[in-house]
């Protein structure tokens, strides 16, 4: 115990974590590769006007130090034709949530380990109880999944620098993902329809963007070529996994004011991915805070920006810098730091930096709190608040 | 892109240059020459003097060791390089040039050969080995692969012959053809010619084989996996293409980026010869006969020899740059 407190490892624990490290994460790379057939995996919406729930869901990372919890545990809806943003600091699980859905969480280490996530892409019909039939994409093995990726679900990524590969043309990425999704699509049908997505992302000289290298093309350039990618399967979710925050402040405002014009054209929803609450304020119906792998607090965009609840989201709130303020005080900034992600104690993670921590934090993980409808709080501070509720 | 080959063509003529300088003087610089060697035990029996060794070193202008002398003597080589002439070679009387022609085939067949071998068999290696990484697989082929770079070629070689021709007699020896054998020039007895000469090609083709898989494997296996862990390869995943696409197609472009710089070693080694395998071998290749000629202290030889693969160095440099435009469309030559 003393020795996990400090944070060091003898040479002959660190091999004993490996060892059971390699045989976990082996068993869950031979049930990826199995073939099952396709009832395994078929499950049921829990309600039909979602395009995604998850559901308990756990994805952890088997280190040679241990066993980090990105995800842990977490549960919310995506409903159709919305925007969700999910927020929380840096190193909170955001990305592993997004990643998750795909099933590209870094592999061997990186596993879904339990939960559901139920993907809705209704061509499935509905069961005997008028229940919507769906994928769960954690036990879906993965050649199935590469039916879904680019199609059904698609990503936009933080970095457009990067995420375009320098030695393909723009054309050629876009048309791959016509040819490959697109049934019975031709080269001229692929490239027809490329130019329009470039189009419709306001690109305006589509034809010579489609010929040119991503290094080429500027930052935000590139990021309006992600998302033309993005929609170019026509998909039911679009997960944006912070797509600002590498382009300057400028750009930043056109691409979410794009995303938010391509989600009402395509009627598909959004997952947005940030930690920029401003971004959330503008263009989220629904926010999910996340902290330390956990979610702490989700409700409507308005519930959250008006009445946060949780000791977290209010230090969130308060650390924003607003223009038009006039005292001089400094920047608030939530004291302490996020908590080392392995071997964590079993209460609530914020509350060695929370003000208003209470005796009964030390007991247990908090239970989920609804206070409206929609409005959800993981906090001990609440309780009593849930029996008004009822 | 014209005016760039121009420029390096020109910048290459002055890299000959000092590499020519360099090579003659090192030469000339060795303890013993030929003329010393050849005539020693002459010498020692009586049956030439000392003074007929250093008229006939005057003649081949070998008398003068000072550095005005050996300045000369380059000055002399220079002039008559510039002339299109190799000069003869001391030890196979015959023009340099011709004697590196003539020889020049059997070495090229072999290391072309060889190096077929080497990327068919490195590079689907390396990739495998970058995607299982750090299972049995990956740890088998680096081990063997490591064996394979530290063994000595000549070492590796006495090994194989003992065994494979020595003890079990599959393969021949040495040399080229069989001895015995005797061939006319009919259709059927060149194709016999063949097999037997394929036949003696087996061994030293291993060792090359063998001996140069290593370091191309290793190189492929980092590139690959710097490039697998790239954000683009999550991108090509995330819009469903399969493994095997985004591996092939995604990755592949981007790893041969890095694996173009060696081309530009691999034209004085198509060419060049295996100096210790052809001797171990006994193939009259021309690295057997560039280390005979060494070894005698064959002065126009070895500078012939040396600037040839400095010449082919420099072209395969200038061709592997021009190529990295061709991988790469970020690289644009011009100026």
């Amino acid at each position: 115990m003393k020795k996990q407190n400090s944070g060091m490892l003898s040479l002959k624990e660190s091999r004993k974590i490996s060892k059971e490290n390699f045989r976990i994460t082996k068993e869950f790379e031979k049930n990826k590769k199995r073939k099952v057939d396709a009832s395994f995996y078929t499950t049921t919406m829990h309600n039909n006007e979602n395009v995604i729930e998850f559901d308990d869901l756990h994805t952890f990372f088997f280190t040679d130090l241990g066993v980090v919890k990105s995800v842990n545990g977490i549960s919310f809806d995506i409903s159709k034709n919305s925007i969700v943003g999910l927020v929380g600091e840096s190193g909170c699980g955001k990305s592993v949530t997004s990643l998750s859905i795909m099933q590209l969480v870094q592999a061997p280490q990186g596993q879904i380990v339990s939960g559901e996530i139920r993907f809705n892409n209704d061509t499935l019909g509905l069961d005997e109880e008028g229940h919507a039939k769906c994928f769960d994409i954690v036990k879906m093995p993965t050649d199935q999944m590469y039916k879904i990726r680019g199609k059904d679900i698609t990503m936009i990524f933080q970095e457009p620098m990067t995420s375009l590969n320098p030695v393909f043309t723009v054309g050629y990425q876009l048309d791959e993902v016509i040819l490959l999704h697109q049934e019975g699509a031709t080269k001229e049908i692929a490239k027809e329809k490329s130019i329009e997505m470039l189009k419709l992302v306001g690109i305006s000289d589509a034809e010579s963007v489609y010929k040119r290298y991503p290094h080429q093309l500027s930052g935000g350039m590139r990021q309006r070529v992600m998302i033309a990618m993005a929609l170019a399967g026509n998909p039911k979710l679009i997960i944006a996994d912070e797509p600002t925050t590498a382009l300057d402040v400028t750009i930043q405002a056109q691409i979410l004011e794009l995303l938010k014009d391509v989600q009402k054209k395509t009627s598909a929803s959004i997952l947005l991915i940030t930690h920029d609450l401003g971004v959330i304020a503008e263009m989220a119906d629904y926010v999910v805070v996340m902290y330390a792998g956990r979610i702490v607090e989700k409700g409507t965009v308005l519930e959250i920006f008006e009445n946060p609840l949780h000791p977290y989201t209010i230090g969130l709130q308060k650390s924003k810098p607003l223009i038009n303020s006039d005292n001089d005080d400094p920047l608030y900034s939530i004291p302490g730091q996020v908590p080392n992600p392995i071997n964590m104690l079993n209460t609530c993670f914020f509350k060695d930096r929370c003000e208003r921590c209470i005796q009964k934090c030390e007991t247990g993980y908090p239970n989920e709190i609804k206070v409206t409808k929609t409005h959800s709080v993981f906090c001990y501070l609440y309780e009593d608040v849930k029996e008004e509720v009822k | 892109m014209f005016k760039y080959i121009l420029k390096r063509i020109g910048l290459s003529i002055i890299i000959l240059f000092g590499v020519s300088v360099i090579i003659y003087f090192l030469v000339r610089l060795m303890p013993t020459d030929y003329l010393t060697t050849k005539f020693s035990s002459q010498l020692q029996q009586g049956t030439i003097k000392q003074e007929d060794i250093d008229r006939i070193k005057e003649l081949y202008g070998l008398a003068d060791n000072s550095f005005k002398g050996i300045l000369t003597g380059y000055f002399n080589w220079a002039g008559n390089l510039l002339r299109g002439e190799l000069g003869d070679s001391f030890i196979y009387e015959k023009p340099v040039a011709q004697v590196i022609v003539e020889n020049m085939g059997i070495s090229f067949i072999i290391a072309f050969i060889a190096m077929i071998f080497q990327f068919a068999i490195s590079i689907p290696l390396g990739i495998s080995s970058a995607t299982h990484q750090y299972s049995f697989r990956d740890y088998t082929v680096t081990v063997l692969a490591m064996v394979g770079i530290s063994l000595p070629s000549f070492f590796f070689a006495a090994l194989l012959i003992r065994v494979f021709a020595a003890e079990l007699g599959w393969f021949p020896v040495s040399g080229l053809v069989s001895a015995q054998e005797v061939y006319t020039n009919s259709f059927s007895d060149r194709i016999r010619y063949l097999l037997d000469m394929g036949h003696h090609l087996v061994l030293p083709m291993i060792v090359l084989v063998v001996l140069s898989i290593g370091s191309l494997m290793r190189y492929t296996r980092t590139n690959t996996l710097e490039v697998l862990n790239a954000d683009y390869i999550r991108t090509a995943r995330a819009k469903g293409l399969s493994e095997k696409k985004v591996i092939y197609v995604h990755a592949f472009r981007n790893t041969m980026i890095p694996l173009v710089t060696l081309l530009a070693g691999i034209l004085p080694s198509l060419f060049g010869g295996a100096m210790i395998t052809e001797e171990v071998f006994a193939i009259d290749g021309i690295g057997r006969l560039a280390y005979k000629a060494l070894q005698a202290g064959d002065i126009p030889f070895v500078m012939g020899y040396n600037m040839f693969l400095a010449v082919l160095t420099v072209i395969g440099t200038l061709f592997s740059d021009l190529m990295y435009a061709v991988v790469d469309p970020r690289v644009k030559l011009g100026k």
